[in-house]
């Protein structure tokens, strides 16, 4: 009785469901009605189960563990001077020239980083518009990348306006008019270093919070980043806009193997 | 009735009745952690059959992926969206599963001789349903994932000589992201991936059946409990139906992974407060705690993500992995086991998994340090110091306490006399009969 009731709840769930699918309920109705679809085959068959009253202490005999006792295969004649190890050494051939199709797929090391930037280029925005030196107040940032290579994640920076006093203080060289710029690809494990806190002059990495001095080179002052983020030096060209004057002071992103220093 | 007429025509064709019947009255053992196993199962079964919907459904390439799972998290499409929300939840309940079964299959002993193929297999499965859900969690290139992907490319950097030619087989290409890195994602992700699972779901019950279940009751020579059919059949479909109704009723409570807040990936944008799913936050946990320094061999760098994104994990995977074997050397115990263990049995099983425990659990709370330290007023420095050095004592230490609450157990026990002595394993011998094995210690 109990197992007829609850097999009527699922035909119910799941017409229902079918129902509500079919007239576009909201994904709730749908929800519930697969619940009770599902729910009520569940129950049924638990219900089932309980009323069977089967023995729970049937015996069955299991094997005896340990090895068998070795049956030699038939002498064929071969078996025995086959040159085991040169049949071996035929395998491992293969699995050498087996490295070369995926060797094939890497590409030389050396990753190729295209960072866009170089001396006089100017800094844009992500709308690819040129940044004017009044652009910034002090204490705001914004996201820049080298003009005609907006998106290129290599080339992101981020650009930087703190008090130049303080900058010339901290003897900073790649400041110009109170700006600084920085790669915003962490050197730890690559993710964009986004959030400035400007009591403190620090960088902030939001994946596993490296802190950078912002006012010393972006040097690395605490969290799992390895070295600074990179520099990009900053200057004003005749028309009152930002350029760089160079690439990167440093290679940009994590480390790897093939990086030498 | 059509069902005899299939069975018939089936058994004339291929003599398939004296199997069917062999496995359908197959005896096995009942304990409710016996289920355990099943419901990952199940999540799997789910994760195919929504899976396979959805491969219809979503736009793989890198520029449509995210607009397409849009659509998909869009309460206005209720199929599409009950059919993602199934499908993630599936997932992520999935390595629950098999994580919880784990530990039923380790603490009490089931791993041991002659099961250890299966114990590894299964650890394998661990490992891919991961992964497999990794590459899933990426697949719709927001913002989250974006920033994931990010970083594994960077930890795949990191490994010494083969770092930049793996992942440029992965990227198709030497720059990041690559021009087949999602290409590479949704091929793993809806083939080699399950695909493989399949394959090893198939071979882990195959093996289950052949080596018969592991049980408590303390009968070596016989396998006790009930029939397949139709005692299991039925306790089978509950478990089923109970799966799907538990996923259905957690899609339709919780959204999870609500991409449509989280925006596209771009690689300048940081994604702020991110959760991702709960079995890779170990791993973030372990990146943040891990030191800054960056080593040097020969001029090439050894940059920090390496140990704590690829040897910690390496070395725990290897531990587990090799455990049967391990615990043999440390026990002396090599004797075949078909009963199982009360988990207070074997103390130095019971310590070192309550250190992995530990340990785990350590390094996800560490991927949420940030939002820790704000809410305790603590300075998240100091914060990452203190996990750093609960990282290096907790484990002794909880180690040691449960060898010590273990060890009190089991003479409890031993004094009550609920392990009987008389248990022996029968070896066959060369010649072919049998003899009684040395009672081991235990
Ligand atoms: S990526 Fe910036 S701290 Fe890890």
């Amino acid at each position: 009785m109990r197992i007829a009731f609850f097999l009527v709840l699922t035909i119910v769930g799941a017409l229902g469901a079918t129902a509500a699918a079919a007239v576009g309920a909201p994904p709730a109705l749908l929800g519930v009605a697969l619940v009770v679809a599902f729910l009520g085959l569940a129950c049924a068959a638990g219900a089932a189960a309980v009323a069977l009253h089967a023995p729970d202490d049937l015996r069955e005999p299991r094997e005896p563990h340990g090895p068998t006792a070795p049956t030699p295969l038939p002498d064929d004649g071969i078996s025995r001077p086959a040159f085991g190890r040169l049949w071996l050494a035929a395998l491992g051939a293969f699995g050498v020239l087996g490295l070369v199709p995926l060797i094939s797929l890497a590409r030389k090391p050396g990753r190729r980083v295209i960072t866009g930037w170089r001396s006089g280029v100017r800094l844009v925005d992500e709308n690819n518009r040129p940044i004017a030196r009044d652009r910034l107040v002090d204490g705001s940032i914004e996201t820049v990348f080298p003009q005609g290579g907006v998106g290129l994640a290599e080339g992101s920076a981020v650009l930087i306006r703190v008090d130049a006093e303080l900058l010339r203080v901290a003897g900073e060289g790649g400041a110009a008019d109170g700006y600084v710029a920085f790669s915003k690809i962490c050197t730890h494990a690559g993710c964009p270093v986004a959030i400035y806190r400007h009591a403190s002059h620090e960088l902030y990495c939001p994946c596993h919070q490296s802190r950078f001095d912002v006012l010393h080179g972006a040097r690395n002052i605490s969290g799992p980043a390895p070295r600074p983020l990179p520099q990009l030096a900053l200057d004003v060209d005749a028309q009152g806009y930002l350029v760089a004057r160079g690439d990167f002071g440093a290679p940009v992103g994590p480390d790897d193997w093939d990086r030498f220093s | 009735m059509i069902v005899p007429r299939v069975v018939r025509w089936l058994d004339d064709r291929l003599g398939t009745n004296a199997g069917a019947r062999y496995l359908l009255a197959k005896i096995y053992p009942d304990h409710w952690s016996f289920y355990l196993g099943e419901f990952a199962l199940y999540f799997f079964v789910t994760l195919v059959g929504t899976g396979i919907w959805l491969t219809f459904a979503f736009d793989p390439s890198p520029q449509g992926a995210y607009a397409s799972v849009l659509t998909l998290a869009d309460r206005a499409h209720p199929i599409g969206y009950m059919m993602r929300q199934i499908h993630h939840w599936s997932a992520v309940c999935f390595v629950a599963a098999i994580l919880v079964h784990m530990g039923r299959i380790f603490f009490t002993g089931a791993f041991r001789r002659p099961r250890e193929i299966n114990w590894m297999i299964g650890f394998s499965m661990l490992a891919l349903a991961s992964f497999t859900g990794f590459t899933g969690y990426s697949l719709p290139n927001d913002l989250l994932s974006g920033t994931g992907i990010r970083i594994s490319q960077s930890i795949a950097l990191s490994i010494p000589f083969v770092g930049t030619w793996a992942a440029s087989i992965f990227n198709g290409g030497d720059s990041y992201p690559g021009p087949l890195l999602f290409p590479h994602l949704y091929t793993l992700h809806v083939y080699y991936l399950p695909v493989t699972l399949g394959a090893l779901i198939g071979l882990h019950l195959t093996l289950l059946i052949y080596q018969k279940h592991t049980q408590f009751e303390r009968d070596p020579k016989h396998v006790v409990g009930r029939r397949f059919w139709p005692d299991y059949a039925l306790r089978t479909i509950a478990v089923f139906g109970a799966t799907l109704a538990a996923l259905a009723l957690l899609a339709t409570l919780i959204e999870i992974n609500p991409i449509e807040n989280f925006g596209p990936y771009q690689p300048w944008l940081a994604a702020n407060g991110s959760v991702p799913d709960w079995y890779t936050a170990f791993l973030e946990g372990a990146l943040r705690l891990g030191p800054a320094t960056e080593f040097h061999i020969f001029g090439h760098p050894i940059p920090p993500v390496f140990w704590p994104g690829l040897v910690l994990p390496t070395l725990t995977m290897g531990l587990l992995l090799l455990w049967p074997f391990i615990e043999k050397r440390l026990t002396g115990d090599g004797a075949a086991h078909d009963v199982l263990d009360v988990p207070t049995q074997v103390p130095l099983r019971v310590a070192v998994g309550a250190a992995l425990i530990f340990e785990g659990i350590l390094l996800t709370l560490a991927a949420a340090d940030d939002q820790t330290a704000m809410t305790l007023h603590l300075r998240l420095e100091s914060l990452v110091w203190w996990y750093r050095i609960l990282f290096a004592v907790g484990p002794l230490v909880v180690g040691w306490i449960a060898w010590r609450v273990a060890a009190e157990m089991r003479a409890r026990i031993v004094e009550s006399a609920v392990y009987p002595s008389d248990v022996t394993t029968l070896v066959r011998t060369e010649e072919g009969g049998f003899e009684e094995e040395e009672p081991q210690p235990a």
